[in-house]
């Protein structure tokens, strides 16, 4: 505390940050509890009709995150523990579903099985309800696996291979080192992420809204008393519910984390290679991959196509005419664009001061501030959305540009990617760097300007990228925010496809995955071509 | 039963010499605390200017914590500390002159070692010319000519030890801080470091302030030694000193090994002490403090000497014992030698001289001006 009296400029900057903090995190999160008050609670839970997408909800989220996470682990499990061909192919495979916005999955999904699929309707002639808790649970497995895979090959990479190698150097055969060595090491980071992929597919509102038909979950019901019914109250309420169970669970992996750290051994990568496993896993696991990456391919492959003819699956006619809504919707791109780099940018640069600030320095309250850094993680897009839009769609900030507002939800919803990823960029410098650098003459912030912030910039990067792609990707807190104006682009081509314009759709959707492809490129071409994306708001 | 003299204190180190000197950094009743434990308990130290100060002690007993609140690291919770009189626990880290060498070293991996020297001279905003020529010239001083545009992944162990000494000293420091800078290297660098170490700040005449928790290396630098334990200062005193007039059974453990032996005084005439040992009378300087019938006898294993025969002189103690295990360490043999109830180190030194090495019954024989008492506690 008195390192910060004694040194103003310190005490001031953490002042801005934590004001900040409080009013674009916590601010409009309480907003969004107390607008119902007492007695709407009341009305509200004493009407009933939250009962439903409650329980729906749940059945989905249980369901989805089994399928998702036991393919997820077989990818993973395949990538890191096999020695089976092509991995470089599988690996870019399984990152691409994580460029784009998960709801074009429930898209693919229409054109190939619905009434008029390719599959249903052209190769079997059925003309099929897919709308449903069915239709939502496979679509939900296809587009959560791959977050899924990310998380726990995450966890797999870093248990260290010299356990296993001690364990077969004893004597155990390569099922035993499995059963008693690989799996108990990762449980509390499997279960972690297991709760993490739980939280996404809670929180997923795109696939439900296109696919679920009259099977309503939560964060669906909240969109559909605002837009149909205009009424906040009952949003408000309903997303507290989701709320409520999101931090429930995302309580349970901080804890599962922090349990964590006994079992796995060291951040770092150890250049020991794994014992091997028995030919017969490796081709199985080959043959899972194959299958896996042909089902992402499947359902990006019939994007491509339909956005390249004329009618698909009807007529196959080559075309390039849906393109030009991509040229009519040129502002939502753009805004999408600016609005991305914007917030990525400012979103990083303030979560990387926050890190060295909570991780660097001693403050009353910096467990608080830690907290509040990654609690949006936990806070569904929907009830980020509400919140913004109760907090700031106010007569009083009339003059505020609603893309401004737009910019910081995305700044602060994304904030837990990019301080975790400084966090941990942090933890890898020791301390004593920045104390030379104090002890010749540099002040806390002239250290960190001077010192961290250039042995940051990887971390910082990946933070960037991240939070980008999230933006890029993300429906449900813009849904409330955007106005003609101001619109981005994965509102148009939720709108493009409820208007069942699947040519329009499909050819914006290729063209927002080129985008997000080009800036990551950028990225990664300035990073000196690391890794620039952390899969997961947990890990 | 002979009586015999031990110990004239002109003959050792001089203990009313501490401190004549000016004191250029003080620490007064300094206490760091980490919730329950005090790392530093009440430590009062006057380090003279331009000498060589060495805080040592086991690992954990808070001699770098000590080293890190006056560097400004840690804020103390009782105490003070001032450097040439001017207070210095009140200024943030940055402000107090106190340049540190880090045990990793802590180069800045992402700077030249040019940069990495100049880096305090870019922050005291000394022009460009100024800048370069106390860059050079410190980078002669520290012998790394022709490294300047090297990166600190590039350089051994004992150059980035060079840049990191280089790089505190550039700036002038009131007072250099070292935490352990030698422990990285290997064992022959480290001896060649720690004359370079010390030849460099006898020419520069800077206060060091040298944490270690290697004995040899402070009593081979060490114009003051600061032995710590649990966060006190145990005893404050040149390297003599320390060394042969430790003045607890932990000191005398802990730097050297030390044959000890409870022996009873029978007259306590100060300053002497007249004590019984075997069948001797020994008259040696009497220990501050303790029980007034009752002290321990301390010796160094080198300060006896091992024979066949008994001492004809009648000059020194002479006692008869028998060998019990014996080490060949190279410049030394270690023989534990049976005496009653007691088993006792000796160290022969150039074992090779004696192609024989001794077995079964000897005689030690010591001088009793070898012979150290320390003060039984009560």
């Amino acid at each position: 505390m008195k390192t910060l009296t004694r040194e103003p400029m310190l005490g001031l900057t953490l002042l801005i940050l934590v004001a900040l903090m409080f009013s674009f995190i916590l601010y409009p999160q309480i907003q969004v509890v107390l607008v119902p008050g007492l007695k709407g609670y009341f009305a509200f839970f004493a009407e009933g009709m939250w009962v439903k997408p409650l329980v729906n909800s749940l059945e989905a989220m249980v369901l989805s995150t089994t399928t998702a996470v036991i393919l997820g682990f077989l990818y993973a499990y395949a990538m890191i523990y096999s020695d089976m061909p092509g991995k470089p192919f599988f690996r870019l495979i399984g990152m691409l579903p994580l460029l784009s916005p998960p709801f074009v999955v429930a898209a693919s999904y229409i054109l190939l099985f619905g009434p008029r699929g390719l599959i249903s309707y052209r190769l079997l002639g059925q003309s099929w309800n897919v709308l449903g808790l069915g239709g939502l649970w496979g679509v939900q497995t296809i587009a959560y696996f791959p977050f899924a895979y990310q998380l726990i090959a995450d966890v797999l990479a870093r248990s260290d291979p010299r356990m296993e190698q001690a364990a077969r150097n004893l004597g155990a055969g390569p099922w035993q080192v499995f059963r008693t060595v690989t799996l108990p090491l990762a449980r509390p980071g499997l279960a972690s992420a297991i709760l993490i992929t739980a939280i996404y597919i809670l929180e997923d509102f795109g696939n439900p809204a296109l696919i679920a038909g009259r099977f309503t979950v939560l964060p669906t019901q909240a969109y559909g008393l605002v837009s149909g019914f205009g009424d906040f109250v009952g949003a408000a309420a309903v997303s507290t519910i989701l709320l409520v169970l999101a931090l429930v669970l995302y309580l349970g992996h901080l804890r599962l984390e922090g349990s964590r750290s006994f079992v796995t051994v060291s951040g770092k990568a150890s250049s020991m290679p794994r014992p091997p496993v028995p030919r017969l896993v490796t081709w199985g696991a080959f043959t899972i991959c194959a299958i896996l990456s042909g089902v992402i391919l499947m359902v990006y492959g019939v994007l491509v196509l339909s956005a390249l003819t004329k009618a698909f699956p009807a007529n196959w006619t080559f075309t390039l005419e849906h393109f030009d809504y991509v040229r009519v919707h040129s502002l939502s791109l753009r805004n999408t664009l600016v609005y991305g780099c914007t917030a990525a940018t400012l979103c990083s640069l303030y979560s990387v001061l926050l890190a060295f600030l909570v991780q660097r320095k001693e403050w009353p309250g910096r467990r608080i501030i830690d907290f509040l850094a990654i609690m949006p993680a936990a806070v569904p897009g929907i009830f980020f959305g509400i919140g913004y839009a109760t907090a700031f769609n106010q007569r009083w900030l009339d003059w505020l540009d609603r893309g401004v507002l737009i910019i910081i939800s995305m700044i602060f919803w994304n904030i837990p990617v990019a301080y975790r990823a400084a966090m941990a960029g942090l933890a890898q410098i020791d301390s004593s760097i920045d104390e030379a650098a104090t002890s010749l003459g540099a002040s806390s912030l002239r250290g960190f300007r001077d010192i961290l912030f250039p042995l940051l910039r990887e971390p910082m990067l990946t933070g960037l990228g991240t939070a980008f792609v999230r933006v890029v990707t993300t429906l449900s807190v813009v849904i409330f925010l955007f106005t003609p104006s101001t619109t981005l682009a994965t509102i148009t081509i939720f709108q493009l496809v409820n208007d069942f314009n699947w040519g329009g759709a499909t050819a914006f959707t290729v063209a927002v995955i080129g985008m997000a492809i080009a800036v990551l490129g950028v990225i990664w071409f300035i990073t000196g071509r690391r890794a620039i994306m952390t899969h997961s708001i947990g890990g | 039963m002979s009586k015999l003299t031990g110990e004239n204190p002109e003959a050792t180190g001089l203990p009313e010499a501490i401190n004549l000197q000016p004191a250029h950094l003080r620490l007064e009743h300094l206490v760091k605390s980490f919730g329950p434990t005090k790392a530093v308990d009440d430590v009062t130290l006057d380090i003279p200017k331009g000498s060589f100060a060495t805080l040592l002690g086991p690992s954990g007993c808070g001699k770098t914590t000590l080293l890190r609140t006056i560097a400004g690291f840690y804020e103390p919770n009782e105490g003070a500390i001032y450097l040439e009189d001017q207070r210095i626990d009140h200024l943030p880290a940055h402000r107090r002159g106190t340049a540190m060498v880090f045990q990793d070293y802590a180069l800045f991996p992402h700077m030249s070692v040019f940069d990495n020297i100049a880096y305090g001279l870019r922050l005291a905003k000394v022009q460009r010319a100024e800048l370069n020529r106390r860059v050079h010239e410190t980078v002669e001083f520290v012998g790394l000519q022709g490294l300047e545009k090297r990166w600190p992944s590039q350089l051994s162990g004992g150059q980035q030890q060079r840049v990191a000494l280089a790089r505190a000293l550039v700036v002038q420091p009131r007072v250099l801080l070292l935490d352990e800078p030698l422990s990285n290297l290997d064992a022959n660098l480290r001896e060649r470091m720690r004359w370079e170490l010390r030849s460099l700040q006898q020419r520069l005449n800077i206060t060091f302030v040298y944490v270690t928790h290697d004995q040899s290396e402070a009593l081979a630098m060490s114009d003051w030694i600061a032995v710590i334990k649990d966060g006190r200062v145990m005893q404050w005193g040149d390297p003599w000193e320390i060394y042969y007039h430790p003045r607890t059974t932990f000191m005398a453990e802990f730097v050297g090994a030390a044959n000890l032996e409870p022996v009873k005084i029978v007259d306590r005439h100060p300053p002497t002490a007249t004590v019984i040992w075997h069948d001797y009378r020994l008259e040696l300087p009497a220990p501050e403090g303790g029980t007034a019938d009752q002290a321990l006898l301390c010796i160094r294993p080198e300060s006896i000497t091992i024979s066949a025969k008994p001492d004809a002189s009648a000059r020194h103690v002479s006692l008869p014992g028998t060998v019990t295990r014996k080490a060949f360490l190279g410049h030394i043999m270690r023989y534990w030698v049976q005496i009653g109830e007691a088993e006792w180190i000796v160290d022969e030194s150039d074992p090779g001289a004696n192609p024989q090495p001794f077995d079964g019954t000897v005689y030690l024989l010591c001088d009793p001006h070898r012979v150290h008492l320390i003060a039984q506690p009560m």
